[in-house]
């Protein structure tokens, strides 16, 4: 398995608060990564920080190979990375269906510039996660399930290598748990490499190839998710150390 | 019913093309000023409506527009045509060496940001001795309303084109997205910086070429008139009772607001400023998505639309 993306001690401070702290793994080809940890472990920053939104304090990202810890945010997007907000960032005076578009219309490798084939593409993504029927309506009318899909379909549309999904599952109910956990199994099948921030630890467990833990923006566990779930430091950090 | 609505639209123009043939002298010059007035709402529109940045300073392109065709037929003696690209130039260079810092800035801050680009401009011109100083320039007249009604209107038509090229290009769609969410525009690929300074450039591009046709026309222009501030408050009061961010919004407001305020002044001299005010207010309480939204909700929900925007506000 070759890695699309390398993390290497990469740091983020924000003032006198540090973020994520000298924090190093590999996303490899076709694989599900999960990254869990409690609240403020530092996820979100860590996918911003691959995304481009946020630059790294010391570190560097590479993405097949190559170093991209200096590229801003778009250049990254056509190179290949597809992210979700955790708050969800729809255009709200967009339709759902244009939503989708711009992803088709920029994304990777710059995307397609004819608007009628990027919409084209867009309502295959729309079909791909069941949001086809909204299409037409405008995206700040969605419920926030629906939105969750939709972030989903945009980060797709760019048709992406690697896709960086933050709490996609949050504020979902158990069978709406279900159907995301399928859609991104079939993500995966188009040979798209995944890491998946989550708090539902049964879910991310069941989907996760791999998992990584966070905790006060440290990395203090990486592995198989069976053995990562049952190592005492993860368990300590999630529940405390006297019930562990 | 799409075929209806262009044969109305190219009767529309026609008959607007036709009123220097038709009109009388000050329906011709009221004519100019008004499709002047739209070409700038029009050109805010880019920045500010499919954009979302409240640019407050298109009246410097606007200047910028006057002065080089002032300078180059006052000072160099060069054709009209020449000065127009030379105030376009200026204009696009402007828009890249003031847009890069500026544009990293949002909401208010933007806006106060630009506001004080105006100001700064005045008091720079002032002291340039090509651009006459204080003083101004003078152009040699050309007594021809004719010409310049229809300049104007043809361009009104290019930035009202390229407005609509907006609607339907990767362009518009990427300020569209830059709108709706920045940092959302970014990460799925949006060349964000780049695309807010061309529209920054695009929406000066048209501004400057008014300014032009408009000094040419009244054949004087000094600091203060070339680059006022108020001229910006105009252009977005009207794109935005209009309708910002909608192709034809923005002409629309220029056209309506400049009838009611020619007609207020004429009528009720020393009052009028106040009820244009009036006008104003009420529009944004009742319609805040300009005219063109009224118009196309107006029919589905009725007098309720002005209840659910009224709700809206928490009055």
């Amino acid at each position: 398995m070759s890695a699309v993306l390398g993390i290497t001690n990469v740091t983020r401070r924000f003032a006198g608060l540090i973020a994520v702290n000298d924090v190093s793994f590999t996303l490899n080809q076709g694989e599900i990564l999960g990254v869990i940890g409690p609240n403020g472990a530092g996820k979100t920053t860590l996918v911003s920080l691959i995304s481009g939104t946020l630059a790294p304090t010391a570190g560097d990202i590479a993405f097949e190979g190559r170093p991209i810890t200096k590229l801003p945010a778009y250049q990254r997007a056509r190179l290949g990375i597809g992210r979700t907000f955790q708050i969800m960032r729809p255009f709200p005076g967009l339709s759902v269906l244009d939503n989708v578009a711009v992803g088709a219309l920029f994304g990777h490798g710059g995307g397609e510039s004819d608007l009628d084939k990027a919409r084209e593409l867009a309502r295959a993504q729309l079909d791909f996660v069941g949001l086809a029927k909204f299409a037409d309506q405008r995206a700040d009318e969605l419920g926030g399930p629906s939105r969750k899909r939709l972030e989903l379909a945009k980060a797709l549309a760019m048709q992406p290598k690697v896709l960086l999904c933050d709490e996609v599952m949050a504020g979902l109910n158990l069978v709406e748990i279900d159907e995301v956990i399928e859609v991104l199994k079939r993500v995966r099948e188009r040979g798209i490499s995944i890491l998946v921030i989550e708090h539902v630890i049964k879910a991310i467990k069941s989907l996760s190839d791999r998992l990584l833990v966070l905790h006060h923006g440290e990395k203090i566990a990486d592995g198989d998710p069976d053995t990562v779930l049952s190592d005492a430091r993860v368990v300590e950090a999630y529940l405390g150390r006297r019930r562990a | 019913m799409k075929g209806l609505r262009w044969i109305l639209l190219v009767a529309a123009l026609v008959v607007l093309a036709a009123v220097p043939w038709f009109g009388s002298d000050v329906l011709v010059q009221f004519g100019i000023n008004a499709l002047l007035l739209a070409v700038l709402a029009q050109g805010w529109n880019i920045i500010g409506g499919y954009t979302g940045y409240a640019s407050f300073g298109n009246s410097v392109f606007y200047g910028l527009g006057s002065y080089g065709v002032a300078i180059a037929m006052v000072q160099w003696e060069l054709p009209f045509a020449i000065g127009m690209v030379f105030g376009v130039v200026l204009a696009v260079a402007f828009a890249f060496l003031l847009g890069l810092p500026v544009l990293r800035l949002r909401g208010h801050y933007f806006a106060i940001a630009t506001l004080a680009l105006a100001q700064v401009m005045i008091a720079i011109v002032s002291n340039l001795s090509i651009a006459g100083q204080n003083i101004g320039l003078v152009l040699p007249p050309l007594n021809d309303d004719r010409l310049f009604y229809e300049l104007s209107l043809i361009l009104l038509i290019a930035a009202t084109a390229t407005v609509f090229w907006l609607t339907r290009s990767r362009f518009g769609f990427g300020l569209i997205a830059i709108r709706e969410n920045e940092e959302g525009a970014a990460v799925m690929g949006v060349n964000t910086t780049l695309y807010k300074v061309l529209a920054f450039a695009l929406s000066g591009v048209f501004s400057a070429l008014a300014g032009g046709i408009h000094a040419y026309w009244i054949t004087f222009l000094d600091p203060a008139s070339a680059f006022d501030i108020s001229l910006n408050v105009k252009m977005i009061i009207m794109a935005v009772f209009g309708g910002p961010g909608t192709v034809l919004g923005p002409v629309l407001g220029a056209f309506v607001l400049s009838t009611v305020s020619e007609l207020l002044s004429s009528e009720i001299t020393s009052v009028a400023g106040l009820f244009f005010g009036l006008v104003v207010v009420v529009a944004v309480i009742f319609m805040p998505r300009g005219v063109a939204d009224l118009m196309r909700r107006f029919r589905a929900t009725g007098w309720r639309y002005f209840v659910k925007n009224l709700k809206a506000h928490r009055i």
